[in-house]
């Protein structure tokens, strides 16, 4: 069996005194979707963050490619896209010019034509030359989502990609991680509720007071079997 | 060096389309040398020493500005964290970023320059060589420092309030060593008779340059 692209053991993480994850072990198979369901400050957008490498965990620890999440390598930082609540775009550059600038730190062969096909991709195109300044919440989310898969990622980490999105931008997103999918990439989402992308096999996980947990009892004929529980470590 | 090229253009090319940080540099650097200019007794000071400490207060507070900016202005939308998502490594960051803010800061130097030689009526031609020489050494130890300072402070809450409470203290060795050797330079001394300045400024410039190239990774790193 191929090695998961995520693991995590007994991950936790205190923010002062409250814990927001704790004790959470499971992993993610290459080419898997999953998503992560919680309430407002479940620990959603921190578990992202801790597997994005932008947080270190309190207790345990993640891998991501075999990496640990706390030193990551560049070449390992390099194959993931991450779609966070903030849509890390500089407001006074336009959009192309906000695709090119990640293309070319991503080392893109091309950022120029990745910016134009992207900026196609999510139905953009016409608002190439216009400040992200100028954007709506929700043509920000576009071209963030753009942004985040501007270099093919092999792992998607995408917190509430559908936030802010009109019916046309949650079927351009839907398609575009379908066809992440297709490709391999592996997808890891967060979401308030549930949702669907057709053909795809999504496992649903939830986060029950700061642990991580397959959402079986509501939606039994859903899960995949892809997303894994790894065994909890004995305690001594 | 294409990750290197591409930070330091999108910084040039946000400051060029905003301008927030040269209006900054340029009206502040006018407005300290003004009160200066009128404020200091140039009979009991000497010409040239009030000309180069009043140049260095205006260096100090304009820099103060414009090279943090470049470090704060990552904050709006997350951007760091787009940054060090990304495959570039700290150093190439760090790099840019210093490139940056020292670009900025030789923006303010000459201002500084200008504006210091107009008011205090100095003779400009015979001592250029010399005084550029010190400000460019000046602002980029001033850069250097500026830019890890404003990357730990872009981490704290409240930070763009404990940015000039970390800089200026700091600072203090490389702006005595640099208003000593511009009053020589400014006041026709030979280059040899402000030396030892320059050699602290250089010693400077040496310690904080790689201090920020060893230590930006930790103090950007994860949360």
């Amino acid at each position: 069996m191929a090695a998961p692209v995520i693991e995590t053991h007994a991950l936790g993480k205190t923010f002062g005194l409250a814990p927001v994850l704790r004790d959470t072990a499971f992993s993610l198979l290459p080419g898997a979707a999953a998503i992560v369901i919680g309430a407002n400050g479940a620990g959603k957008s921190t578990l992202l963050k801790i597997l994005a490498g932008l947080v270190a965990p309190s207790d345990g620890y993640a891998l991501v490619f075999g990496e640990d999440t706390r030193c990551f390598s560049p070449r390992c930082r390099g194959r993931i896209g991450m779609v966070s609540h903030q849509s890390f775009l500089y407001p006074s550059l336009t959009a192309r010019e906000n695709l090119k600038f990640y293309g070319e730190l991503y080392g893109i062969a091309d950022p120029s034509a990745a910016a134009e096909s992207w900026l196609e991709r999510v139905g953009l195109s016409d608002f190439g030359r216009e400040r992200v300044r100028t954007f709506s919440r929700g043509m920000e989310q576009r071209l963030a989502v753009a942004r985040a898969m501007i270099h093919d990622p092999a792992l998607l980490l995408l917190d509430e990609p559908f936030a802010a999105l009109d019916a046309d931008g949650r079927s351009r997103v839907t398609a575009l991680i379908k066809s992440a999918l297709e490709e391999g990439c592996s997808v890891l989402a967060t979401a308030h509720q549930p949702f669907e992308i057709e053909e795809v096999a999504l496992d649903l996980y939830e986060i029950v007071r700061g642990q991580v947990v397959p959402f079986q009892e509501k939606e039994e004929g859903r899960r995949g079997g892809r997303l894994r529980s790894l065994p909890r470590p004995r305690s001594s | 060096m294409r990750p290197f090229v591409a930070l330091l253009r999108k910084d040039l090319l946000l400051e060029l389309r905003s301008g927030r940080t040269t209006t900054a540099l340029v009206s502040l650097a006018l407005l300290v040398l003004v009160v200066l200019a009128f404020a200091l007794d140039r009979t009991i000071t000497g010409g040239s020493d009030a000309a180069a400490g009043a140049m260095w207060v205006a260096l100090v507070f304009a820099g103060m500005l414009g090279a943090t900016r470049v470090m704060l202005a990552e904050q709006e939308n997350g951007c760091l964290r787009a940054l060090l998502l990304s495959p570039v490594d700290r150093a190439t960051l760090y790099a840019a970023k210093l490139s940056a803010a020292f670009i900025f800061m030789l923006g303010a130097a000459f201002a500084a320059m200008v504006l210091a030689i107009l008011f205090f009526n100095l003779e400009f031609s015979s001592v250029a060589g010399t005084l550029a020489i010190a400000l460019l050494l000046g602002a980029l130890g001033f850069s250097a420092l500026a830019t890890l300072l404003a990357a730990i402070s872009a981490r704290a809450r409240g930070g763009e309030l404990l940015l000039p409470i970390l800089i200026v203290p700091l600072f203090v060795p490389a702006l005595i060593a640099g208003v000593k050797a511009s009053a020589s330079a400014l006041s026709g001394a030979q280059f040899a008779a402000a030396a030892q300045w320059f050699g602290v400024l250089i010693a400077f410039d040496v310690l904080f340059v790689a201090a920020g190239y060893l230590l930006f990774e930790h103090v950007v790193g994860e949360e």
